[in-house]
């Protein structure tokens, strides 16, 4: 097991002490970042004890410690997951072969555009939400936020350590412009267009946090299963804090969409107390699920099938052995694609097929959510049900992005599109609407009016617990 | 034996029943009598959606789907992941039919 420094400047468990020449690297870059969380992280809170989640260690006997703790003082860590020194590649070209401890010359740009586009998120989703606190529903959800900025903060370490360590000059100079790029910036944009919206009402950070971060979960996945040692074990333990952020969105969807079932049951319209309409809670999953479908990529790709045979990135949980060919050879994957106004069976090579395959996986995920909450809303006998939109519906991106399918999956005209649209996805009505209901609530254990409350309190704390203390 | 592939539910309902110590006494158990995980391999899994039923423990390819798993269950379990038994059939048939249908679904993979 590896051996974790906590007294480090930067805590670690890559043997920083020992790698002096990286270790100044990393204390050079890191005033920049605490510069970039004061002026890109969440507005004004910088001063308040928050009750947080710091991630300590990688052992099985529990990895994260609980205490108050000033944003800034966070003790942002880089920490990989224990390796496995008999593991050999598992997929791909080079099965059998050792997996790498370092960057083999000719993947090297390849790589480094996967950590680095992976590594653009992280910040990027902090100043997307850094006005919400402004706005909290309660004490323990502001609390939930500031967790998952900080751990989001902490991914972009990981994702550093990876560029400092082994991207020479060209990886420091990208470590650099992580701080530099931001969220919206008209100039220096993020690199993913879904993460240069201001994430603004809860409703939306509770359907990002279900739906996006679970698109990074399977992008960290994926990578996890790769022949690139370092990288694997740093996502594999970056999964760890993740679940705890789709946790926060599937719980707060459930919670409002509870609350919301509540109201209806009792007869009252939930837009005469300030609550969210079944009708205006589908549109958002509708815009947020899609839109998230989105970061998959198209479903045929080279690029994907090229980092699948080269050992870069696998399919979702590939190391437990549920494919029947490791190797995705000779397998074709059926796509249907519009053709005019049908739609056709295609046959894409199982490895062009790698965004595709993930998709699937995503979509199968976000589909027991989606009964889960139905379940609640059956428990609570109210006839209203929330449903998926279909893969096909309201894409930017692959093959279904040039024509029209309504959030059941038929293809349709423009004109029937239009015709619906707005009552399939957010108008501007909607958004005012949503944003008139946030109002910050901030006596313990108390919520507000739109969302339920927790089941249970962070850490087997008491619901009333005083999880932001301000000065 | 067979390779057999066990997940133990890691969503938020069964790790607040205490699935994580499940988890690592299976894990601490087998790491002991197959430690290259020739024959089985203990995974986590992030949620198979049975979560009123927790804890779940899952076994492919053999679809055997356990639900309400205490810690006293697990010499039972261990016994039948060992081939010295029948599934345990005290702890199967518990959720709904189309949560089990649909995790079997995801791993029976095409490809």
């Amino acid at each position: 097991m590896s051996t974790v420094d906590l007294e480090s400047k930067i805590p670690n468990n890559v043997g920083l002490r020992d790698n002096k020449r990286l270790m100044r690297a990393l204390e050079r870059w890191q005033p920049a970042f605490i510069e970039w969380w004061k002026d890109m992280g969440p507005t004004d809170f910088n001063e308040h004890d928050v009750y947080l989640r710091t991630a300590v260690g990688v052992g099985k006997g529990g990895w994260a410690h609980f205490d108050y703790v000033k944003m800034p003082d966070y003790r942002w860590g880089i920490f990989l997951a224990d390796g496995d020194p008999l593991r050999k590649i598992h997929f791909g070209d080079n099965i059998g072969d050792k997996i790498w401890d370092e960057v083999p010359g000719e993947f090297r740009n390849r790589l480094r555009r996967l950590i680095v586009t992976q590594g653009d998120t992280e910040p990027a989703s902090v100043e997307q939400q850094r006005m919400l606190a402004h706005t909290a529903p309660s004490l323990a959800d502001m609390r939930s936020l500031f967790q998952v900025n900080v751990e989001e903060g902490r991914h972009l370490w990981a994702m550093v350590y990876l560029l400092h360590s082994y991207f020479g000059a060209d990886g420091r100079d990208e470590a650099d412009a992580m701080l530099e790029r931001h969220s919206g910036d008209p100039d220096s944009p993020r690199i993913l267009e879904a993460f240069n919206e201001p994430i603004d009402t809860w409703l939306d950070f509770f359907c990002f946090t279900t739906f996006t971060d679970r698109d990074g979960k399977y992008q960290l996945a994926a990578l996890a299963e790769s022949a690139f040692d370092p990288l694997a074990r740093s996502t594999q333990f970056m999964l760890n804090e993740e679940a705890y952020h789709m946790q926060t969105g599937e719980n707060g969807i459930g919670r409002i969409l509870h609350r919301t079932a509540e109201l209806l049951k009792e007869g009252t319209d939930p837009k005469s107390v300030g609550a969210m309409p079944m009708d205006l809670i589908q549109k958002y999953l509708n815009f947020w699920v899609t839109r998230s479908m989105d970061l998959f990529g198209g479903e045929d790709s080279t690029n994907a099938a090229e980092s699948f045979a080269s050992g870069l990135k696998g399919r979702y949980r590939e190391g437990d052995g549920i494919y029947k060919d490791p190797k995705a050879l000779n397998v074709n994957y059926k796509l249907e694609v519009p053709e005019g106004m049908k739609m056709v069976e295609r046959e894409v090579p199982l490895r062009r097929a790698m965004n595709a395959l993930l998709l699937d996986a995503y979509v199968a995920d976000c589909t027991r959510i989606v009964n889960r909450w139905n379940r609640d809303l059956e428990a609570l006998e109210v006839e209203e049900r929330v449903y998926l939109p279909s893969k096909r519906f309201n894409r930017n991106q692959g093959v279904y992005a040039d024509a029209f399918f309504n959030p059941q999956g038929e293809l349709i005209s423009q004109e029937e599109f239009v015709k619906h649209e707005e009552s399939w996805l957010p108008t501007h009505v909607d958004r005012d609407y949503v944003k008139s209901c946030m109002v910050v609530v901030r006596e313990p254990g108390r919520y507000a009016n739109w969302i339920a409350p927790h089941h249970q309190g962070v850490n087997e704390t008491p619901l009333d617990f005083e999880y932001v203390k301000f000065h | 034996m067979n390779n057999k592939l066990v997940y133990v539910c890691d969503g938020g309902d069964c790790n607040e029943k205490g699935s994580g110590n499940l988890f690592t006494k299976l894990k601490v158990h087998f790491d002991e009598v197959d430690p290259h995980e020739k024959r089985i391999k203990i995974r986590r899994y992030p949620c198979f959606g049975g979560c009123e039923q927790g804890i779940n423990i899952t076994i492919w390819p053999d679809k055997v789907f356990y639900s309400l798993v205490k810690e006293s269950d697990l010499p039972d379990i261990i016994t039948h992941l060992e081939g010295e038994s029948a599934p345990v059939t005290r702890l199967t048939g518990k959720v709904r039919p189309d949560v089990e249908e649909f995790l079997w679904q995801m791993l029976d993979s095409p490809y």
